[in-house]
């Protein structure tokens, strides 16, 4: 991060490129990250209950505690390190804009509620599922939105 | 922090999610000891010392692998914050960086010497992953205070 705070490197060709690559691998990531959790957790709110909370018609069990918070842990640390790389970039190049600090803000803040929603729905309520919906797909599509407009930003000449 | 103020956002953002993903990690160490099946978390401590739960060599690297990135890459990446410090001085945030990667290291590690048979103790884990998440939870005081 502090190589891209350094204002020497403001046009230089190899960090764009270096920015633009990295944007790619996060683009990529966040569409495997949402198929993965539509494999580990469910693709719909039935599969999502059922593997919450089990199903006695089809005698399936709830997931372990152990297996969930496992998901949850990794999520924690794949989703700060995603959006630090994300939100660096986009803070150096759209510095200048008033709805910077409320997408960065946005951002973390649905990043850091998705997994907790998720545990709340494990323990509490089913509630909490569509809650966690929300705040996972949002979470998704704004760093999706946010990689895209970085991209058109990047000065690749 | 010098002349970087919209980076406090993420920054310190950063700081909360690290509390959360350390706060997973103890549950999930206390889970892997019995947890959920023992009267609380002083009984599950206790059984930790007593007899910790053995773990073959291939569970043992299953969980050293990842972590070794992992908490090396965050450690690292908290701790280089400090460079920017004007509060703190780059010898205590130096010792106390050496110091977390040394006890990470340690904590990863001492699980080993209970798989290998040297120990049959978990005492040195407990105080390996006691000392760890203090110090982690020091350097992410340090980074709070000099944003």
């Amino acid at each position: 991060m502090k190589f891209l705070v350094t204002k020497d490197l403001a046009h230089s060709k190899l960090l764009a490129y270096l920015m633009g690559s990295v944007v790619i691998a996060v683009l990529i990531y966040l569409v495997l990250d949402v198929v993965l959790h539509s494999y580990v957790v469910g693709s719909d709110i039935a599969s999502i209950k059922s593997t919450l909370f089990g199903n006695t018609e089809t005698f399936e069990e709830p997931i372990l505690i152990d297996s969930l918070l496992l998901q949850v842990h990794i999520d924690f640390f794949m989703t700060l390190f995603a959006l630090l790389i994300l939100s660096s970039i986009y803070i150096r190049l759209y510095s200048k804009t008033s709805v910077m600090k409320v997408v960065v803000h946005t951002l973390f803040l649905f990043g850091l509620f998705a997994p907790v929603f998720l545990l709340m729905a494990y323990f509490w309520s089913e509630i909490f599922v569509y809650m966690w919906i929300v705040s996972f797909m949002l979470w998704h599509l704004m760093a999706f939105v946010l990689s895209l407009i970085i991209f058109k930003r990047l000065n690749f000449r | 922090m010098k002349n970087v103020s919209l980076y406090k956002i993420p920054i310190a953002y950063m700081l909360v999610y690290v509390v959360f993903i350390l706060s997973t990690g103890i549950w999930l160490f206390l889970l892997s000891q019995g947890l959920n099946s023992s009267d609380g978390v002083m009984s599950t401590i206790m059984s930790i010392v007593n007899s910790p739960e053995p773990k073959s060599v291939h569970n043992f690297i299953e969980v050293a692998a990842p972590h070794m990135f992992a908490i090396g890459a965050m450690v690292f990446v908290v701790s280089h914050f400090m460079l920017f410090s004007t509060k703190i001085l780059q010898k205590t945030s130096l010792i106390v960086s050496m110091l977390l990667f040394i006890f990470a290291l340690l904590n990863i590690f001492s699980y080993s010497a209970i798989t290998f048979g040297f120990l049959v103790s978990g005492w040195i884990k407990l105080l390996s992953i006691s000392i760890f998440i203090l110090l982690f939870l020091l350097m992410l005081l340090m980074v709070a205070v000099s944003l």
